[in-house]
């Protein structure tokens, strides 16, 4: 691994910020008057430029929503006429009559209720018996696999990351992808695009003491002009090189992109009742973003708990309960927002699990699993085939019938118009999945 | 401008080869001189640290049983050690032989192999590199536990060669590769046998080594950098730790870290030929370095971005905040630095640039928010009134801003900002202590400081 620094690579990062504080001063006539405009008025210019690049970019959004821990496909989807799924799992098996009937004998695990509202609504497709050659069952390498697309050996750029940096634009808001939580996932790692992580939009900002009120805004205005100062003052850059120029300008982003944030998303009042659930918030703030012209293409959420190997049943139901009903929730927002068109939410999780149940009352580390697509341009409906447990692979684990990167190949011709080869470096064949 | 003091020499190598520095510890190492310093820096077996072991062995949670207790322990050494290079040197050795607990799992293992740094930290790299190779925790981040003769795994011979030796692609060859793991083959980890734990609180066995299983071990011939025989992992590291590469290699990494962002060549041929003199003393490298006119040029000053670890544990060791630590750890992860989670085996971002984006300077301004907030938890917050008038910081606007900035970013700030944090203070003729303490300019003026972009640089 080459060591990476400012000297050495600093050319992409740069000049993606510079091309950020020019989007930014293009709503002025000059950064003099713009600085200015900032400390006068935090909310008039900012807002001026939101919508000219909301509307350079389009509206299409693409959330992502991973599963951490593997989820067990086999009681998400469930094949209802494969008998030996019943007589696998005497402890686990659904009900039949508890589950949520799709289409030819597949059903949903009966807690997915908002999910089952989707699919009735025609916003949901399922890809079955999803997963890639020689399956990997460790967590760490199987959710690096999915992040980059790739079974290679390595720590590459995720594959979203990749997408980001093919279509990156000068004119691209500090807003254009999000991640919600404190880690940025792999799939976001990309090489000239950085991508922020909030826990929520009331933590992405730059406190202040509650005691000394008067003093907040001058206290925060100092900060923004001492940064402003060092990112411009070229005598400052000749002194100290590229280092104080690059800290100075991220230190005046943040300032910005903070301001532009909390000031926009002031006027988003979400249309649905979200369950109090971290993850039904973490859409909400989905939402938030999306519906706050902060030119917002992609969003991504990590929920975990998945990893069931004891005493699945009550857990797992949990989990996917609150899935359920947090994306539900989340399509009800967005279609009262008339934006449920824009936004395609695709879910995924690292592997499936054992046909067999364990001795605990759980499932172990599989292969195959279904993947959800559902929203904006999804042509609702199964796709791929659902795997049967009597006929395994040797390791007594479910086949797959469909590579996971047909539906990222999908994703990324259908939904973006992008060559999927510049993005996961070769070509897959692609499913019909958006209209 | 720049260097020119030993005061600011003085502050720049503790900020380098330190943590940053208290007023009373930057006392101590002026009053030792700069060439003091270097030794007294360099020979930590002579400085008593109970005080700060005994603040870790009364941690309430064992760091071999919890990752949040492994981290809380080394975040209060690294802010309360009185051998602030020693602790550097195990940063350095941490991100050099990357391994991450979220594959590690044991908290055990990860503690030895720290504890290992820490041992070897200025010895022989070619014990270090044994040491390493034999290591529970970097056996299983790299797979060498798996590698048999029957199934070998190259993953830690190439990361040997790649990332802790050669360089990638540098003097080896992937056939070379093949060879060097066939002659690691067979060593398996022993651990302490678990006490009787009714409650179920043991869960991670402590190692106590690496054994080789005869029959695990590949015995055939291999050649290695074009030597022949039945090669073992001490013939590899032998053969690895002689190279001139090699210590070329380590030689620019730690030029970079402590020093210059670009070591000439002659440079190099300075810290290779000290390894050599020294049968491969990492003590003797690191001193060739920090007593290096270069380590004191303009090309070394401030062009260094501190990683999240050096900025937060820096200033909470710098204002004394020994109770912070759970707070700490937050803090660097919400900039992106989980210490014992290194984003992969080629460790974290060298240069710095990849800790700077929106999201981390908020961070960064909120961690100065945190520690100077008037309301915050005793432990974790520094009064900046008290802090002021500690250090006699009362007399005027131009004072303070002075004299914090001495404190804080080791001086020499442009006049620009000078007069704009004289001003936030109420100006040269207006400036009241009193009215600043009421009105939150003291608090304010700290954060300031803490949060400018001077601060984030080494």
């Amino acid at each position: 691994m080459p060591e990476e620094t400012f000297l050495d690579r600093p050319i992409d990062r740069r000049s993606f910020i510079k091309g950020g504080m020019a989007f930014v001063s293009a709503a002025t006539a000059m950064p003099p008057a713009f600085l200015r405009a900032t400390f006068d008025d935090n909310s008039v210019p900012i807002a001026e430029v939101t919508k000219e690049t909301a509307a350079s970019l389009g509206r299409r959004v693409l959330v992502v929503l991973q599963l951490a821990g593997g989820n067990d496909g086999l009681n998400t989807v469930i094949p209802l006429g494969d008998r030996g799924y019943f007589t696998s799992r005497p402890g686990l098996a659904q009900n039949p009559e508890s589950t949520l009937a799709l289409s030819n004998g597949m059903a949903l695990n009966g807690v997915m209720k908002g999910m089952k509202g989707l699919w009735d609504q025609q916003r949901m497709a399922v890809v079955l018996g999803v997963g890639y050659p020689n399956p990997n069952r460790s967590h760490f390498r199987a959710m690096d696999i999915w992040h980059t697309a790739s079974t290679a050996e390595g720590f590459g750029n995720g594959w979203i990351g990749k997408l980001l940096d093919a279509t990156a634009h000068e004119k691209d808001s500090a807003w254009r992808a999000a991640n919600i939580g404190n880690e940025l996932p792999r799939s976001l790692f990309a090489d000239s695009v950085f991508v922020p992580s909030l826990s929520s939009i009331p933590a992405y900002v730059l406190s202040t003491d509650r005691k000394f009120p008067k003093d907040a805004d001058r206290r925060l205005q100092t900060f923004a002009q001492i940064n402003a100062r060092y990112a411009e003052d070229a005598a400052v850059q000749a002194e100290y090189g590229g280092a104080l120029a690059f800290v100075s300008q991220t230190g005046f982003e943040a300032y910005q992109s903070t301001v532009m944030l909390q000031a926009d998303a002031k006027s988003y009042v979400a249309k649905a009742t979200y369950p109090n659930t971290p993850l039904a918030n973490a859409f909400k703030t989905a939402a938030t973003l999306i519906m706050s012209r902060l030119g917002t293409g992609v969003v991504y959420i990590t929920t975990g708990g998945f990893d069931t190997h004891a005493g699945q049943s009550g857990t797992q139901n949990r989990l996917l309960q609150t899935v359920s009903d947090a994306v539900g929730a989340f399509y009800t927002d967005l279609a009262a927002q008339e934006a449920a068109d824009d936004v395609s939410t695709v879910m995924w999780t690292e592997f499936g699990r054992r046909i067999k149940e364990n001795g605990s009352g759980g499932t172990d580390h599989g292969t195959s699993t279904p993947m959800f697509v559902i929203g904006g341009g999804v042509k609702p409906g199964l796709y791929g085939e659902q795997p049967l447990t009597s006929s395994p692979d040797s390791s007594g684990d479910l086949k797959y019938s469909t590579d996971f990167r047909q539906v990222y190949a999908s994703i990324i011709e259908q939904r973006f118009g992008v060559a999927s080869k510049d993005v996961l470096g070769q070509t897959y064949n692609t499913l019909p999945l958006f209209a | 401008m720049a260097l020119d003091t030993d005061r600011r020499k003085i502050q720049h190598l503790l900020r380098r080869a330190g943590w940053g520095y208290s007023p009373s510890e930057l006392n101590e190492y002026l009053a030792l001189g700069l060439k003091g310093s270097i030794d007294r820096l360099l020979s930590p077996d002579s400085v008593d640290d109970s005080a700060s072991q005994a603040l870790i062995a009364g941690l309430e949670t064992d760091p071999n049983q919890d990752r949040g207790a492994l981290l809380a322990a080394w975040h209060l050494r690294i802010i309360t050690t009185k051998r602030p290079l020693l602790e550097r040197m195990v940063y350095f050795w941490h991100d050099h032989f990357a391994t991450a607990v979220s594959k590690v799992e044991s908290p055990a293992f990860m503690q030895a192999q720290n504890d290992l740094f820490r041992t070897r930290a200025f010895g022989r790299f070619d014990e270090m590199l044994t040491g390493v190779a034999r290591d529970a925790a970097m056996m299983v981040f790299l797979d060498n536990r798996l590698n048999i003769r029957s199934a070998p795994n190259e993953n830690f011979a190439r990361e040997l060669m790649e990332l802790h030796t050669l360089g990638e692609g540098n003097v080896y060859t992937e056939k070379d590769i093949k060879e060097a793991a066939r002659a690691l083959t067979g060593w398996r980890i022993t651990t302490e046998e678990l006490p009787k734990d009714p409650m179920g609180k043991t869960k991670y066995p402590k190692p106590t080594g690496a054994v080789l299983v005869a029959n695990r071990f590949d015995a055939g011939k291999k050649t290695f950098l074009g030597v022949t025989g039945n090669l073992n992992d001490q013939d590899v590291i032998r053969a690895l730790a002689a190279l001139p590469e090699t210590a070329r290699f380590i030689g620019r990494k730690l030029w970079r870290y402590f020093a210059v962002a670009q070591p000439t060549e002659e440079m190099l041929a300075r810290t290779t030929k000290a390894y050599f003199d020294s049968k491969y003393s990492m003590r003797e490298v690191v001193r060739t370095i920090l007593t290096s006119d270069e380590m004191y040029s303009d090309e070394a000053y401030r062009w260094r971005i501190k990683s999240p670890v050096e900025y937060v544990l820096g200033y909470t060791r710098s204002l004394g905040l020994v109770g912070a630590t759970t707070r700490t750890i937050t803090q660097t992860r919400a900039m992106n630095q989980t210490l014992y989670e290194p984003p992969g085996p080629q460790g974290w971002s060298k240069g710095g640039a990849d800790w700077i984006a929106s999201t981390t300077m908020l961070a960064r301004a909120n961690f100065a928010y945190e520690v100077t907030r008037s309301d915050g938890p005793k432990a974790q917050v520094v009064d900046a009134p008290a802090l002021l008038r500690a250090n006699g910081l009362t007399v005027s606007a131009a004072q303070i801003v002075d004299g914090l900035a001495d404190l804080i970013i080791g001086g020499d700030i442009d006049s620009a900002t000078r007069q704009t944090l004289i001003d936030y203070l109420g100006g040269a003729t207006h400036f009241n202590f009193a009215e600043a303490q009421r009105n939150g300019a003291l608090h304010g003026v700290l954060y300031l400081m803490l949060s400018m972009p001077l601060a984030h640089l080494a």
